[in-house]
């Protein structure tokens, strides 16, 4: 509704970027003695051939959607938090963590996984918040700094506290009862490591958009986001916002470290970042930080992630040039600054050539009266 | 809100268009294998081997690389299509997810080096069970170590301790005198098997060779990964600042990093060894014409056992449903043939010592035991 | 004729509207030629082309006889066209010297050559009397010393045509009596200088000829000796101004706000706030008379909450709110018009409507639970829209952004106004306006004060402050010079109270 034209024409811009990207792939293929057509052809179907490939696009999407919608809320209040790895590390530590130590039902374990995995994220990230509010030390410091520490507590705790019988590089694995993972939803994906993650993330998509667009904290948030001073004068206190989106931000990184630790995967390692957490940022670059434009931008992810072994296995492009093609494609998608930058250039580009003519013709018609 | 379902749209008509259309070329209908048909292998051998890389590349200088170059070498011996793939991340989905791809695209033999293949193995055995696996350093499992090796599975065990006796013991002999350390990469049992090895070779020759060769419980660390090559760097700095003279790294990239140490210190004059491991390193620690850092290298045959494995698929005779065992008794471990930094009478002394392990009259412990770490 | 510039059947349209609707208009050498017009007529963006910041989309510019093509400022920077820019284009946190020489910085064995620029800024700076000093830092001096920075910066780069965009929008008196200095030994040096501007009195005592735009359209070139305010006035607005305010006796009551000894540090080596008493009543204008820089927004801050002083009372209806939250204080009926709408007035991102609940959105009938009520924030900023003037194109949906200043501050006007305020805290609430906005929001003002509201009015522009105020405080380095009334007093003894100058009677 009232922000029509600004959503119209970030998705104009992230079209325009994805397209950019696959032309960007298809000359790296072509560059290494590959037909482009032939490698799209086998990325995008290795996403979707058949419905296990969908299922496990999406479960590949879904951490990307949560790491996703972390940045995004975060630069919504003006933030930039490269924290997500840590979060996640945080949240799926906490997931894990509950996961192995009760033996309730599934509903109440997952129940208590959710919000534990939340509300472990949050507190992780609310230190880098209080940090900028207190003292004003940048987030993206202590963000980056933060996923180091979550890294090593992970190294410590788990080994200490919840290694499995012989490995000292990774937790026991979760129950049944503790995963995110149920049978009903693995057979209609066809055996697709599926699980309700995806839910999850639509569910918190849905409810991050209505914080943002329906609340007076997604208001007070933004209001932060865009203009500090502004908001500070009009009596927000921009502090305790600071520590709220920091707070929110994890909480939902710590959700997307729940979906990975305990749905995609069912044990933790040590020593792994996931590589998810930075990822969120191109996935809430190219989403244009609307809640769901990082939907769709993590689904567009992890299709090309879950296609990417195929198109390998199909063609003779080696995994190295298929992850450059990759990074490519997610470079210049997340790059939609640029194009907005360009943006009346680019309109020109589409109708320059075809209204200049008729322009001309009419100028010299003599008919300059519009208005 | 319209236009992202207009974005769902587009993506259901990317659906028709790349999953039915008809004239798919490989696979059919339900993701399982059709029979080889277009793909140019038709003066190939009628096997497809594929390979899935573990943590780390595929020119990691360890497992990925050794395995690969076994694959290399029968794919030039027998005439055969091969292909790696590298999954996203270290979860076992993502190990399954590129097996599949391996499968839908026609591999008959697939090759996972690693321990972390152990339950992706597991689930894919069953879903694939026209496919054969090879699997090194464990057993496929459903998560709780109780292997379940089907009969398209060949799990591959390496007596490591052995392998880093035989190190250890070449190193001392060599040196004479001095003072070794170790650098291990994840603190998991191939590296603790490499290290207790290493450890008692060096004891060994200690007690029956006369060298005197000083092991300080502060110089064998574990870095933690396997990637961090900075890491791996500054530990070997800070063990050859205080005297050590060979270290023994078992860690992966974090090796890497301890041999580009060793080298720049070569380099300007100073003696400094590394002993390399899984794979004979001496070409990756040469610094300045032929001369090399690395004294020898404690090897696992990975290769050998990836082209052994092919050949005896080729020839039906796949050891399907089999945990083996490689050791010095089957020539599965020891150190290179040829060690241009060893003294003749050092390796023939190792080799004395690798016939008396192999006919049983020295064993080398598993187990830590008394020894450091 | 000798034209230095001419530009010919210039066109440019946005989305919308068409901002330079075939206009003609050219400057002859060695002149200062006025271009005037309301905001929105489209001077800035003529101007803009003829710094190649804008590509027209049809007309010719010819330069010096020669048609030229500009496709970009640093073109223009070559063919000697400079610009200062209404915002200027300076960073903060660089020397005078860094700034003027960002972008051909002179380099000696591949280091920056400060020294050689240095020197040089410091002759120019001697040669046309501009007193600037070339180690200084930027965020450390006054708004009319960037603004000489920024003459420096054109003159650095051998600039011979120099537009001013609003030069005067943010000096004192004194100062525009020194820009005028300025211009005129600019003159005399051979520069031609191209001045936008909506303020007659400045065209009358400085230009040679003048352009009036309006809607995109050259309404005529007059040379300013053969003319009047009025004339122009009318030209630009299209009716006839009324210049004098309908303003009636002031009936002051009860005193609202009590500044006791007030103390507020300097910050960054300002002169802070010392010891600073002044009270305002309701149903008066106070006006807040003071060379930039001299304790001004200290005390603004300081009244807002959203600095604590660090000695003496704030008083609001005799309580004390030195210590309030600024949230608490607006609850209490204090409201703001920002010095700077940009940065403190408006969240540029946010829609119009959403602008309007930016000091109210936690409270019925905006919200409700926690959860915005957007149709009664929708028909609130609907109202306020139509009450207050504000011109937007896409209504109460455009965002903040796209509105033009006038119109901008006319939204903040309505906002705080709209909050039914007893104390309006208003600061150069008519900066880089319009006569036609700054007309409608002194009305405003005057309106408030009937309605036995306070106002403070802090501004830097003597007319606007003469104009409205019932009484006229003074401040000069933090310190409060005196306190006369506004019938009683006349622009010289500001002018001369501002320096420090204390008025022997009135303390």
């Amino acid at each position: 509704m009232k922000t029509k034209v600004r959503v119209k024409k970030d998705f104009y811009m992230s079209f325009f970027a994805i397209l950019l990207g696959l032309l960007a792939g298809a000359v790296l293929m072509a560059v290494t003695g590959n037909n482009p057509f032939e490698g799209f052809f086998y990325l995008f179907r290795g996403g979707l051939m058949n419905i296990e490939r969908i299922g496990n696009t999406l479960a590949t999407a879904t951490p990307l959607i949560f790491a996703g919608l972390s940045v995004a809320f975060a630069f919504k209040t003006g933030l930039f938090n490269i924290g997500g790895a840590g979060q996640m590390l945080i949240g799926g530590l906490c997931a894990t963590a509950i996961g192995l130590t009760f033996d309730l039902p599934k509903p109440i374990l997952l129940t208590m996984i959710v919000f534990g995995s939340l509300i472990g994220g949050a507190l992780w990230a609310s230190l880098p918040g209080l940090l900028k509010a207190r003292f004003n030390v940048h987030e993206v410091v202590s963000t980056i700094m933060m996923n180091w520490i979550a890294y090593w507590v992970i190294y410590y705790i788990v080994p200490q506290y919840f290694k499995g019988p012989f490995l000292e590089t990774e937790s026991q694995r979760i129950p049944e009862a503790a995963s995110l993972k149920v049978p009903w939803l693995t057979e209609l994906f066809n055996g697709s490591y599926i699980n309700l993650g995806i839910f999850l993330a639509i569910i918190f998509v849905v409810i991050s958009s209505l914080i943002l667009e329906r609340t007076t904290l997604g208001y007070e948030l933004k209001a932060v986001g865009y203009n500090r001073d502004a908001a500070e004068a009009a009596g927000i206190n921009v502090n305790r916002n600071i520590v709220l989106s920091m707070a929110i931000a994890g909480a939902l990184a710590g959700l997307g470290g729940a979906t990975f630790y305990v749905g995609f995967a069912s044990n933790m390692q040590i020593g792994v970042l996931p590589s998810q957490g930075f990822d969120g940022i191109a996935v809430a670059l190219l989403g244009a930080n609307s809640p769901w434009g990082v939907f769709a931008a993590a689904v567009f992810f992890g299709l090309l992630h879950t296609g990417k072994g195929f198109m390998n296995a199909m063609t003779a492009i080696p995994p190295e040039v298929a992850d450059t093609i990759i990074a490519t494609i997610i470079y210049f998608a997340a790059t939609s600054v640029l194009i907005e930058r360009n943006w009346d250039k680019i309109k020109k580009i589409n109708f320059a050539a075809l209204l200049n003519r008729g322009k001309k013709d009419s100028l010299k018609a003599g008919s300059g009266g519009e208005q | 809100m319209k236009k992202w379902l207009g974005l769902f749209l587009v993506l259901a008509l990317v659906f028709a268009v790349f999953g039915c259309s008809p004239d798919e070329p490989v696979v059919d209908e339900n993701g399982e294998p059709a029979e080889d048909n277009g793909e140019p292998a038709e003066e190939a051998a009628d096997l497809r081997v594929g390979m899935v890389t573990d943590a780390g590349t595929i020119d990691d200088k360890s497992f990925n690389q050794g395995t690969w170059e076994g694959i290399q070498l029968a794919a030039s011996d027998f005439g055969l299509e091969t292909r790696y793939l590298q999954p996203g991340g270290e979860t076992t989905a993502e190990y399954i997810t590129e097996i599949g791809n391996l499968v839908d695209a026609g591999f008959d033999l697939i090759i996972c080096p690693g321990f972390k293949f152990e339950e992706a193995l597991y689930e894919v055995q069953g879903r694939y069970p026209d496919t054969m696996f090879v699997i090194y350093d464990g057993y496929p499992h459903a998560g709780d170590w109780d292997p379940v090796v089907n009969d398209n599975v060949v799990s591959v065990f390496f007596a490591e301790h052995e392998s880093g006796f035989l190190g250890g013991l070449a190193a001392a002999l060599q040196l004479e005198e001095g003072e070794v350390g170790f650098i291990g990469g994840m603190e998991i049992p191939a590296v603790q098997k490499f290290n207790w090895g290493f450890q008692q070779g060096v004891l060994y020759a200690n007690e029956n060779y006369g060298t005197n060769i000083v092991m300080n419980a502060d110089n064998f660390i574990y870095q933690g990964t396997f990637d961090n090559v900075a890491a791996g760097q500054q530990l070997a700095a800070a063990m050859f600042d205080k005297g050590v003279d060979a270290v023994f790294a078992a860690a992966g990239g974090v090796g890497v990093g301890s041999i580009n140490e060793a080298k720049a210190r070569a380099a300007e004059g100073e003696e400094v060894w590394i002993i390399g491991v899984d794979v004979d390193q001496y070409d990756d620690g040469i610094y300045e014409g032929n001369n090399s850092i690395i004294l020898t290298s404690a090897m696992k045959n990975i290769d050998i056992v990836a082209y052994d494995m092919i050949e005896a698929a080729l020839n039906n005779e796949f050891p399907g449903g089999q945990i083996l065992t490689f050791s010095a008794e089957n020539y599965g471990v020891g150190i290179p043939d040829n060690n241009p930094n060893l003294d003749a009478e050092v390796e023939a002394i190792v080799a004395e010592v690798y016939a008396l392990i192999q006919d049983g009259t020295i064993v080398v412990s598993a187990e830590q035991g008394d020894l450091i770490q | 004729m000798d034209y230095i510039v001419e530009m010919n059947n210039i066109r440019k349209e946005f989305p919308g509207i068409v901002a330079c609707d075939d206009i003609d208009f050219q400057v002859k050498k060695g002149e200062i030629h006025a271009l005037l017009g309301e905001n929105g007529a489209g001077k800035s963006t003529l101007m803009n082309i003829l710094f190649g910041l804008y590509q027209p989309d049809s007309g010719s510019i010819v330069l010096r006889g020669k048609k030229t093509n500009i496709a970009n400022p640093n073109i223009a920077n070559d063919l000697g066209i400079g610009m200062v820019h209404q915002h200027f284009k300076l960073v903060h946190n660089f020397t005078v010297t860094e700034n003027i020489i960002l972008g051909l910085e002179p380099t000696r064995a591949l280091m920056v050559d400060t020294r050689s620029a240095s020197s040089r800024i410091r002759e120019l700076s001697k040669r046309y009397n501009l007193n600037v000093n070339p180690d200084a830092k930027i965020e450390d001096v006054s708004v009319g010393m960037q603004q000489r920075v920024e003459i420096i910066k054109m003159l650095y780069r051998d600039a011979e045509i120099l537009i001013f965009d609003e030069p005067t929008a943010v000096l004192t008196p004194q100062e525009v009596q020194e820009l005028t200095k300025i211009m005129h030994s600019l003159i005399d040096e051979g520069k031609t200088i191209i001045l936008i501007t909506h303020k007659l009195r400045e065209i009358m005592s400085i230009a040679d000829r003048c352009t009036v735009i309006r809607w995109g359209k050259v309404i005529g070139t007059v040379s300013v000796s053969e003319t009047s305010e009025e004339k122009l006035a009318e030209m630009m607005v299209g009716r006839k101004v009324i210049f004098d305010l309908d303003k009636k006796e002031a009936r002051p009551k009860e005193e609202i706000l009590s500044l006791e000894k007030l103390t507020v540090n300097g910050k960054d080596g300002g002169h802070g706030l010392k010891s600073f008493s002044l009270g305002v009543k309701c149903g008066e204008i106070v006006g807040l008379a003071g060379v930039d820089g001299n304790g001004q927004s200290e005390l603004i801050e300081a009244v807002i909450g959203l600095r604590k002083p660090d000695g003496g009372k704030i008083l609001l209806h005799g309580e004390d709110i030195s210590n309030l939250s600024i949230r608490e204080r607006i609850e209490k009926g204090v409201a703001h018009i920002p010095e700077d709408r940009h940065k403190h007035g408006l969240v540029l991102d946010y829609t119009v409507q959403e602008n309007f609940i930016l000091k109210n959105y936690y409270q019925p009938p905006f919200s409700a639970r926690g959860l915005l009520n957007w149709d009664t924030i929708y028909e609130h900023a609907e109202r306020v829209i139509k009450d207050f003037d504000v011109r937007s194109g896409q209504g109460v949906e455009a965002s903040a952004r796209s509105l033009s200043g006038g119109n901008q501050q006319k939204a903040i006007v309505g906002r705080e106004i709209d909050g039914n305020p007893d104390l309006l805290v208003a600061v150069q609430p008519t900066r880089g306006l319009d006569v036609g906005a700054i007309e409608y929001i002194h009305q405003r003002l005057l309106e408030q004060r009937d309605q036995g509201k306070a106002v403070l009015l802090i501004s830097l522009e003597l007319d606007e402050i003469l104009d409205l105020s019932d009484r006229i405080a003074v401040i000069y380095n933090g310190e409060l010079v005196g306190i006369v009334d506004a019938d009683e007093t006349d622009e010289n003894e500001i002018g001369l109270m501002m320096a420090g100058g204390k008025r022997g009677a009135a303390v």
